[in-house]
């Protein structure tokens, strides 16, 4: 369960969440959606840790993620798996060691990693591009890359910014139907998205913000 | 999600296993900055080395030349022979005296008439020896200190008996001075190239820093532990450390051999005076580059914040 509990942020002075409260269930698959600038990547960084809240109480799990301590917060985001807008593919890396790389992280030995890794690749269809540099993807393919590293570790909740923002239809349908099959295992997902045919007829809950406030929730 | 608090079986092993890995690659992939810098660590080592050898060789010359110090004691003209005998007891007795001659009046009058040769005869006005009896003291090389020895000089100068204390007070100051001035330069000079060694890694480790920024954020946005991201980056200046130090104890040793060659050649004398190289410099030297160079990565690291 995420707990967002009259959540507030500003940058420079400037609003970018107003008393925001928020509960998603465990297992649930949940968009998050609204303008441009609406603060919904503020959400997603506030649950990561790599933003603080300016007032107000963040809770994942058994976390207390707006007191988490420096020390902590590597242990609270080997449990996420996060999908970011820009990729953050390393660019000097296979995708097998890309993949790889978050269960480097956890001190998983050589053989588990390889297992995992593969089996995570075949999930994403790009088992056969595993011995090829990220820059040789197509943007569809990367972002495959990055769902496959983000769920390789089978974290609990996953993180998803803009995920389909450069993609195309076909590509878009492919990537949501993966956060679908994730979300069937008991995966928690939650989507920042201003792509409203994303949602549409989806089934699953939909946050809007706007003006910094939650405007409002319905079924997409 | 619940907390994972205890580490499984081999994680360490397998994240030092990565970092190692990790820290290879790098080598392998910038070998030319790598190579630039254990050079110029090794050159740093060497400088070190070379002073650090020079100022012991120097001290054992000091050393073996203050072996030949000593404080010449002169009697009075009436001085029994009891008193004599109550004066070497004493000095005996004293700690800080190495040894001690007693010397007649005869035979200081036969050491002169040796070191006059023909015009000895200069000597045979007087009936009886001209010059006084006197102990000729060594005192202990650890007590040569002018202050110390002056001190010494004075409460001898007040025995019964002590017409007059002799010593090379000058010659004993200017070897002090010496062996300071030494120190002082071994200490600054340590510690100049303690830092430059230092620098020189730190600079190295933060361009390597500056270039895998992106790779960093990567890493710490993935939950990577500060020692996951700070590891390979330690592993990597204590390989440049190390390599330094080793190549420069190479480097010390042909340089020394060579030269303590030449100079033995030139001069055979130096054979006594010139110490031979310590071996614990080869062991010594990769363990000092390989400190400075890990404090150096240490710094450059810095705080890690996420």
């Amino acid at each position: 369960m995420i707990l967002f509990s009259d959540v507030s942020k500003r940058y420079d002075k400037k609003p970018v969440l107003n008393s925001i409260s928020l509960i998603i269930k465990k297992g649930e698959l949940l968009f998050i959606t609204g303008p441009s600038g609406a603060g919904k990547t503020t959400m997603l960084k506030l649950i990561y840790c790599s933003e603080r809240p300016d007032s107000g109480h963040i809770t994942v799990s058994d976390w207390e993620v707006s007191k988490l301590g420096q020390s902590e917060i590597p242990e609270l985001r080997r449990n996420i798996g996060i999908i970011f807008q820009d990729f953050k593919l390393l660019t000097n890396r296979t995708v097998f060691d890309n993949v790889a790389l978050a269960l480097s992280i956890h001190g998983m030995n050589q053989g588990k990693i390889r297992h995992y890794v593969n089996e995570a690749l075949e999930e994403v269809k790009l088992l056969d591009k595993a011995s090829l540099y990220p820059q040789f993807l197509s943007g569809g393919e990367q972002q495959r890359v990055v769902i496959a590293r983000a769920m390789v570790s089978k974290p609990v909740v996953l993180l998803a910014d803009e995920p389909t923002g450069d993609l195309d239809v076909e590509n878009a349908k492919t990537i949501m139907e993966l956060f679908s099959k994730i979300n069937g295992k008991g995966t928690t997902v939650l989507i920042a998205t201003h792509d409203e045919n994303l949602f549409r007829n989806s089934g699953h809950r939909v946050v809007h913000i706007n003006d910094h406030y939650i405007e409002k929730e319905y079924v997409g | 999600m619940k907390k994972n608090k205890s580490a499984p079986k081999g994680m360490y092993i397998e994240i030092l296993r990565y970092s190692f890995k990790a820290a290879c690659k790098s080598i392998g992939h910038d070998k030319w900055i790598n190579f630039l810098t254990i050079l110029s660590v090794s050159i740093g080592l060497t400088i070190l080395c070379a002073f650090v050898l020079i100022n012991a060789n120097m001290n054992s010359a000091l050393q073996k030349w203050a072996q030949s110090f000593g404080v010449v004691v002169y009697l009075s003209e009436d001085i029994s022979r009891d008193a004599e005998g109550a004066l070497e007891e004493h000095f005996l007795k004293d700690n800080d005296i190495e040894e001690v001659n007693y010397i007649s009046k005869d035979q200081a009058a036969e050491e002169i008439k040796k070191t006059l040769g023909q015009h000895a005869v200069i000597l045979d006005v007087f009936n009886e020896s001209p010059l006084p009896s006197s102990f000729e003291l060594k005192l202990r090389s650890k007590f040569l200190d002018p202050a110390r020895v002056r001190e010494k000089a004075a409460q001898m100068q007040k025995l019964e008996g002590v017409q007059e204390v002799q010593y090379g007070e000058k010659w004993l100051s200017s070897l002090s001075t010496i062996a300071k001035t030494l120190k002082i330069c071994s200490i600054v000079f340590g510690t100049a190239i303690f830092i430059a060694v230092t620098f020189i890694t730190y600079s190295t480790i933060k361009i390597f820093l500056h270039r895998r920024r992106d790779e960093i954020e990567t890493l710490k946005l993935l939950g990577a532990s500060r020692s996951f991201i700070r590891l390979p980056f330690l592993i990597e200046g204590l390989f440049i450390g190390t390599l330094g130090g080793a190549l420069s104890s190479l480097g010390i040793l042909a340089s020394y051999s060579f030269i303590m060659y030449k100079m033995v050649e030139f001069l055979p004398a130096m054979k006594f005076i010139m110490s031979s190289l310590p071996s614990s410099i080869y062991v010594v030297v990769p363990f000092g580059g390989a400190v400075m160079s890990l404090l150096g990565s240490f710094i450059a690291i810095g705080k890690i914040r996420y």
